[in-house]
């Protein structure tokens, strides 16, 4: 930079400079640069294209600068000094490029270079460059774009750049994303942890501004990092906790000014050495060199914290950014505001609720009534019963509820009274010493009755104890009778023990229930006053949760203790520890041993109050109903007709009412008071108890309690509600539970209606008058909606959420049968089809039943079964709608009868499957089978059986089970079936609704529908029967007719074919095509020439049937005749091809022409486009005769046909075919012809004759084949025939024509020996055996080879009187050489002769 | 017709007896070996060489005449013989001295 500052103060003097006119600043400091130092050289003497760019460069507002010449000289513009060169200008004018932009000539260079080469321009968008203009390294965005500059010539020898600096914009962009990105949080709500690590997570984005962060939060002396972001938290840099010091700084080791920043000022902290040694980099290479810390400023307060922000090193920490930091700051503040504000807010909150709780748990529970004005009932009560002794029952009763709920008011009073006592230390309390075991033994006795009417058992077990307890007996008492009564509520099976101990120098005292305990988490509040236990399965829901609370006070003031422990499902157990002695007790309130009190006055109330928990208890006792609780179990509600039904206001009809409460009292009150009123009413004890009721027998109104045990009141409407069946009965609730809340909670549960306790004799009866009108203004409403779905033409009905049908109308019981009276029709519905019976029609519904529930909406056609028995098809459409009144979901659906449709469509369809079947049947019988079928699948059938009535012939059944015939039938479905053969054809018989007779071409067939058990067979299957039988009738003469055609055909082929005698070695096949059954034109022909040698032909001639037959008689017969006088397989090919042109449907007949030598193997042949022969090796390798070869017959007659020769060795198999065999659609024909070669291959060990059978059973197509086929094969040599008569002259000869014979098949010569002699020997035999009694009888030789056996036979075929002597015994050598020569030997005597069997292996 | 069998005598150069045959023999024939070995034989108890080198077809009915003398004969046979003479036990009573076959058959 010295070197620019230097040259500023130079005058421009150079000549030429008025390039630089154009700019006086900039100009003037390019003047006075030393061109001639340059390689530009002064400006005068610069080309016209240097000044014209330096020009356009100094005139542009646009930052600009450009390089020009071989070391890229240096220029720009005003515009770019300003905006990019910062402190390089002037120095940088006429300067190399290269060396003013030296720390970013990595970036720049090589896209010079790229300019500069290749002449096109670059493009670069905010490419970050890293300047050193403003003396550090500054982070820099540019876009620019540099292009060619050209010299006079055209040469590109420099470039011009045009450039905006963005990194203002880009660093700017990243700052707002970031602070963006802080704004965005999506909760509300959250805690102070979760606001902060949310600001962090969106400030670790930002690595490039915010190379690390820290946030520490103030916490009492000290700063405690609440997170971090690009720096472990924990660094030295990053401690978990600062102290929050004033004499602050590095001094007292705080790494970050805490004091200052807690002050509510920022720092700005270098970042060198100490903890700052090794700090992170952010995005950058280098560490941060300094970082702001920020107070997190709280209004009006202290601030919350401070935010350390590492700054980045490459960009000023100007206004921007120190906003950037405090903004981040204030945000972090804002989230910690909101936090702390919200869970303050939630902990007032949680207070308040806490608070609301306790007063609505206090006031809802207690009683305001005191004892004074008790007293004053219970004295005249007491008065009037003895008063009124005789008076009516009524009275007494009324009387009798007064005084019971007077005691129970007295004893909750008292309870009250004495906890206001305790707590104002006025209880007035004498401890007098007593025998604890006695008195609490005696205390519990009281309980007995209660618990065997409870069905618990009562296990007191309290021995004397060594001394006495000092006890207050009123108060000890109120302790044990609590206990009790709280035991047997929550108890429902086993018992109570109640036991006394001494323990420790303390008696103790133990109550244990086996009920339905105490859930862990009740049981810290188990003592607490007021607390009840929600939703615990209780004897009654009566209580005010003092009892307990109340004991736990009582003992204390004994100086005792209680415990609990429990189990929920198992049971409680009360454990009090009392001391003995009176050392606890205040001198003052120990008094003398004195009478004893009466138990029973202070235990009256307790005892009477368990007792109505019970069933049959005091309530029902006194109203007269029955005492004994055997009579009736509780849950049966107890049904007393209306007390005075003349009663002026009552309803006609009167309606029932059903009561439901636990309190025995409340229920007896309510029934009096309805029944005085015209009702009729039930009472049950229970919600459950109501429900079972309702279910039972619905009544017109339910009047219930909220709070019962086993089924509340609100649980008892959602049960009623939720069941389509009692959805509708109208509900009337009855609470003791004060305020607006409980009451919107019984209404929305689905209550008719609410009342409080107490109420108003004449608003109970209002409101169940205002209910009971309310319903039965539904019920006419729904009855009008009866009225018009009774009036629908289809069918209607209602199915539940389980698919019970629960309303129907008329036009449904008209369609099925079924009427309204036995509704509901839980699914499965008695209109379903029998499953055992039909299966399949079962199926059908029980499908579509399914999608009935599944699915939304939808239609079906499903057979289903009248009430009377009869079969019936309905089209239903359905649709799942909501039930307004109870919230559930139902299936409404409609349907018609579409029987007659059905049938309809079912004839059209049976009738087009059966065209259909007899269309495509290759025969009578499979015409037959096939309608058979169809009817068998048409009624699903069992069988069909059909029966031949010939009249010269017995009766032939077919059917559809092959297994039966005529005289394995059952003799019932004989006797039937003979007796249908009269029956006039096509006329249903009454007899035999499932049977029907028709012509048959043979005589009269008589069909039998056998159908699964039980189902009927109805007048439309009839029908339908009578209507298929005549299509049947039709399609079998149809049938009948093709099969004399094909009969004839095949009569014919078979003719021409044969039988003619094939000579030895040869084994043929011909079979027409299968489907239809179709002879055709393929032949094939062996023949003896006059030399000796054998003729071969195969032929195909074109098409099929009787046609192609007569063709390939004609051909055939030419050919052999043809072949006989000429034995040249091409002369011959070549005289037919001359015959062929003359004869109709001749030409393009394939023929494969042979002559075979049967000595040598010679073969000479010719093929006219026939396919090759196959030529089996006994190696196994596969040839095929391929050459020879030329057009079809006829195709070009004329032209000279190929010769070719070939020479089948010894043991080697031929076949010659027609392509029905090998050719097959969709499948290459050479696949065939392999598949064939394969299965020859295979066969080369097996008699001939059986490898002719396999080739056509492995080749057969699945439905047989589908053209006729004509196969050949031969084996080389053929088999040695030789017959001669016996005598031993003629043993040489026939040895020499087996040696003869043995030499063809290439045998060795040592196997050639072992065969002579076991023939020899056998024929040996032969002849000594046939001289002795029938001279010049013949002797058959037989000798067969095939690929690795040899096979003889030797047979004599003379007369023989008697049966052959053992030859073994009579030429005993013989037969053992010929066992010794051969593998194997059988000898057969018989009456015809003996033959000999030899086979032996040979080498292959 | 009979086998063609030619039976030459003469004797060996140690003075021992011998019979040459030479085509097949086998029952049509078999009378006329049997005679020639008997007369090669001469009803003294010397030994004989049958020389079956030529003979192409042995069967049972020339193998009982063998047997029958099989004490006192030796045999010279081809290999085409080996197995009758082996598996009938032949061998086992009687000196057996396989040659090759002339190589003029």
């Amino acid at each position: 930079m010295t070197q620019a500052d230097g040259r500023e103060g130079r005058a421009p003097t150079a000549a030429g400079t008025d390039v630089f006119a154009a700019d006086h600043e900039v100009g003037r400091h390019l003047a006075a640069v030393d061109w001639a130092a340059t390689p530009l050289g002064p400006p005068a003497a610069w080309p016209q294209s240097l000044r014209t760019a330096v020009s356009i460069l100094l005139s542009s507002r646009f930052s600009m600068w450009m390089a020009w010449g071989p070391e890229l000289t240096f220029f720009c513009n005003a515009a770019y000094r300003r905006d990019t060169l910062g402190r390089k200008y002037p120095w940088a004018l006429g300067r190399p490029a290269r060396e003013v932009w030296a720390e970013i000539w990595d970036d720049i260079g090589p896209r010079i270079d790229t300019v500069l080469t290749t002449a096109q321009a670059t493009w670069d968008e905010a490419l970050l460059l890293f300047l050193e203009r403003s003396g550090y390294t500054e982070e820099t965005y540019h876009t620019f774009s540099y292009s060619p500059l050209r010299d006079d010539v055209g040469t590109v020898v420099g470039m011009l750049c045009v450039v905006s600096e963005e990194t203002e914009r880009v660093v700017g962009e990243r700052r707002m994303a970031t602070l963006r990105d802080l704004g965005s949080d999506p909760s509300v709500v959250r805690t102070e942890s979760e606001a902060l690590a949310f600001a962090h997570r969106q400030l670790d984005r930002n690595g490039s501004d915010l190379p690390f962060t820290l946030t520490y939060l103030f916490d009492g002396g000290s700063a405690r990092l609440a997170g971090a972001t690009g720096i472990t938290e924990g660094h030295p840099a990053a401690p978990l906790q600062l102290p929050v010091d004033e004499s602050g700084g590095a001094v007292s080791g705080t790494v970050w000014p805490a004091a200052t920043l807690a002050r509510g000022e920022s720092a700005l902290v270098p970042l060198g050495g100490g903890p700052f040694t090794g700090l992170p980099t952010g995005r950058w290479s280098q560490p941060p060199v300094q970082a702001l810390a920020v107070p997190l400023l709280r209004q009006g307060d202290a601030p919350y914290g401070f935010l350390v922000a590492a700054l980045n090193r490459y960009r000023p920490l100007e206004e921007g950014y120190q906003g950037f930091v405090e903004l981040i700051a204030g945000h972090l503040a804002a989230g910690l505001a909101g936090a702390r504000s919200y869970q303050a807010q939630q902990r007032r909150a949680e207070e308040l609720a806490e608070l609301d709780r306790a007063k609505t748990t206090f006031f809802s529970n207690i009683s305001h009534e005191f004892r004074t004005p008790l007293t004053l009932i219970m004295g005249p009560v007491e008065e009037l019963r003895g008063r009124l002794a005789d008076a009516d029952d009524g009275v007494r009763q009324d009387l009798e509820v007064v005084r019971r709920n007077g005691m129970r008011l007295g004893k909750l009073v008292n309870a009250l009274l004495d906890f206001s006592r305790i707590e104002a230390g006025r209880m007035q309390a004498t401890y007098e010493p007593a025998d604890l075991s006695a008195v609490t033994a005696e205390l519990a006795s009281v309980f007995r009755s209660a618990y065997d009417r409870a069905g618990l058992e009562l296990d007191v077990d309290c021995p004397p104890l060594p001394e006495p307890v000092h006890l207050d007996h009123g108060m000890w008492e109120k302790v044990i009778l609590n206990l009790l009564s709280n035991a047997l509520k929550f108890t429902f099976d086993g018992g109570i023990r109640v036991s006394t101990r001494a323990e420790d120098g303390y008696a103790v005292v133990t109550v244990a229930d086996t009920g339905i305990g105490v859930p862990a988490q009740e049981m810290p509040r188990l003592f607490e006053r007021f607390h009840r236990i929600e939703n615990a399965r209780a004897r009654s829901n009566e209580g005010s949760g003092i009892g307990l609370a109340l004991v736990k006070e009582l003992v204390g003031l004994h100086g005792g203790t209680i415990a609990a422990d429990s189990r929920e499902g198992e049971g409680t157990r009360f454990t009090i520890r009392l001391p003995f002695g009176t050392a606890h007790l205040p001198p003052e309130a120990i008094g003398s041993p004195g009478a004893a009190q009466a138990v029973s006055s202070t235990a009256d109330p307790y005892v009477q109050e368990v007792l109505r928990w019970l069933p049959g208890g005091p309530a029902e006792r006194g109203s007269g109903a029955p005492s004994d609780p055997a009579l009736g179990p509780p849950s049966e509600p107890t049904t007393e007709p209306p007390s005075d039904p003349a009663q002026v206001g009552a309803p006609a009809a009167p309606a029932t009412v059903l009561v439901a409460d636990d309190n025995g009292d409340m229920r007896e009150y309510l029934g009096r008071l309805l029944r005085g009123a015209g009702y009729r009413v039930d009472t049950v004890n229970d919600g459950r108890a109501a429900l079972e009721a309702v279910r039972r027998d619905a009544p017109d109104l339910v009047v219930s309690d909220v709070m019962m045990p086993h089924l509340n009141g609100l649980e008892l409407v959602a049960e009623l509600r939720a069941d389509p069946r009692t959805a509708a009965v109208p509900v009337l609730l009855l609470s003791a539970r004060a305020g607006q809340e409980a009451s919107i909670e019984g209404l929305r549960a689905g209550a008719d209606d609410y009342l409080l306790k107490p109420f108003a004799a004449a608003e109970l009866l209002a409101r169940v008058r205002a209910n009971l009108e309310l319903a039965r203004m539904r019920n006419h409403h729904s009855r009008w909606r009866s009225a018009l779905i009774d009036s629908l033409q289809e069918a209607f009905f209602v199915c539940d959420e389980d698919g019970a049908v629960i309303e129907i109308n008329a036009a449904f019981t008209d369609i099925l049968g079924y009427g309204p009276e036995d509704l509901p029709y839980p699914p499965v519905h008695p209109w379903w089809p029998n499953e055992r019976t039909d299966r399949e029609a079962h199926r059908m519904v029980s499908d579509a039943f399914a999608t009935l529930l599944d699915r939304t909406h939808g239609t079906y056609t499903i057979p289903v079964d009248h009430r009377d028995g009869h079969r019936l098809w309905v089209s239903a459409s359905f649709n799942h709608v909501h039930d307004p009144d109870t919230g559930r979901r139902v299936v409404v659906g409609t349907f018609r009868d579409v029987t007659a449709d059905h049938y309809a469509i079912q004839r059209e369809t049976a009738l087009a499957a059966l065209s259909l079947r007899l269309a495509r049947a290759a025969g009578l019988s499979d015409a037959l089978e096939g309608a058979l079928d169809e009817l068998r699948k048409l009624w699903r059938a069992r069988r069909v059986l059909a029966v031949l009535f010939r009249d010269d012939a017995p009766p032939a059944l077919v059917g559809t089970d092959r297994h039966l015939t005529w005289q394995t039938l059952p003799e019932r479905r004989r006797t039937g079936l003979d007796a249908l053969r009269d029956q006039p054809t096509l006329t249903p018989s009454a007899e035999h609704p499932s049977a029907i007779t028709l012509e048959h071409p043979e005589g009269t067939l008589a069909v039998w529908v056998e159908l699964s058990e039980r189902r009927p067979f109805t007048d439309q299957d009839q029908v339908l029967l009578t209507l298929l039988a005549g299509h049947i009738a039709q399609g079998l003469v149809r049938a009948h007719q093709i099969d004399q055609q094909r009969d004839t055909a095949l009569a014919l082929q078979r003719a021409i074919l044969g039988p003619s005698q094939l000579p030895e070695g040869f084994a043929v096949r011909y079979e027409p095509a299968a489907s239809p059954l179709e002879v055709g034109g393929d032949w094939y022909d062996t023949f003896g020439l006059p030399d000796g040698r054998i003729g071969i032909v195969v032929g195909d001639c074109v098409g099929r049937g009787l046609e192609a037959a007569t063709v390939m008689g004609q051909l055939r017969s030419a050919c052999r005749a043809l072949l006989l006088q000429n034995s040249s397989p091409a002369d011959t090919l070549m005289a037919l091809d001359q015959f062929a042109v003359g004869v109709a449907g001749a030409p393009c007949t394939t023929v494969f022409c042979g002559v075979l030598d049967p000595d040598t193997g010679g073969l000479t042949y010719s093929s006219a486009g026939h396919p090759p022969a196959i030529l089996a090796h006994r190696d196994g390798a596969v040839e095929l005769l391929a050459d020879g070869r030329s057009v079809p017959l006829a195709v070009r007659p004329g032209r000279p046909r190929p010769t070719a020769e070939t020479v089948i060795p010894a043991r080697a198999t031929v076949l010659l075919y027609t392509d029905g065999l090998v050719e097959r659609r969709r499948r290459a024909l050479t696949e065939g012809i392999a598949q064939a070669g394969r299965t020859v291959q295979d066969g080369r060990d097996q008699a001939l004759d059986d490898l002719a059978t396999r080739i056509m059973g492995i080749l057969a197509p699945p439905g047989g084949y589908d053209d006729d086929v004509a196969l050949l094969l031969y084996r080389h040599p053929a088999p040695l025939e030789v017959a001669f008569p016996a005598e031993s002259a003629q043993l040489a000869p026939v040895r020499e024509a087996l040696r003869d014979w043995l030499a063809r098949c290439q045998l060795s010569r040592r196997t050639t020996q072992s065969v002579l002699v076991a023939a020899g020997e056998a024929c040996a035999n032969a002849i000594e055996h046939g001289h002795r009694h029938t001279p010049g009888r013949i002797v058959t030789l037989r000798a067969e080879v095939d690929v690795d056996r040899l096979h003889l036979t030797i047979a004599d075929s003379g007369q023989w009187k008697t049966p052959r002597p053992d030859l073994a015994s009579d030429r005993g050598r013989g037969t053992a050489l010929m066992r010794a020569m051969m593998q194997q030997l059988t000898i057969t005597p018989g009456p015809d002769g003996t033959t000999v069997r030899m086979h032996t292996r040979i080498e292959p | 017709m009979t086998a063609p069998l030619t039976l030459t005598t003469g004797q060996r150069p140690d003075g021992t007896a011998l019979l040459t045959a030479t085509g097949e023999i086998d029952m049509s024939n078999s009378e006329k070996f049997a005679a020639a070995i008997d007369t090669a034989l001469g009803g003294a108890d010397g030994r004989l060489v049958v020389d079956l080198s030529a003979v192409e077809y042995l069967d049972s009915a020339g193998l009982s005449i063998l047997f029958a003398h099989a004490e006192r004969l030796e045999l010279i046979a081809p290999p085409l013989l080996e197995p009758v003479l082996t598996l009938s036990g032949l061998s086992d009573l009687t000196t057996v001295k396989t040659i090759p076959p002339p190589t003029s058959h």
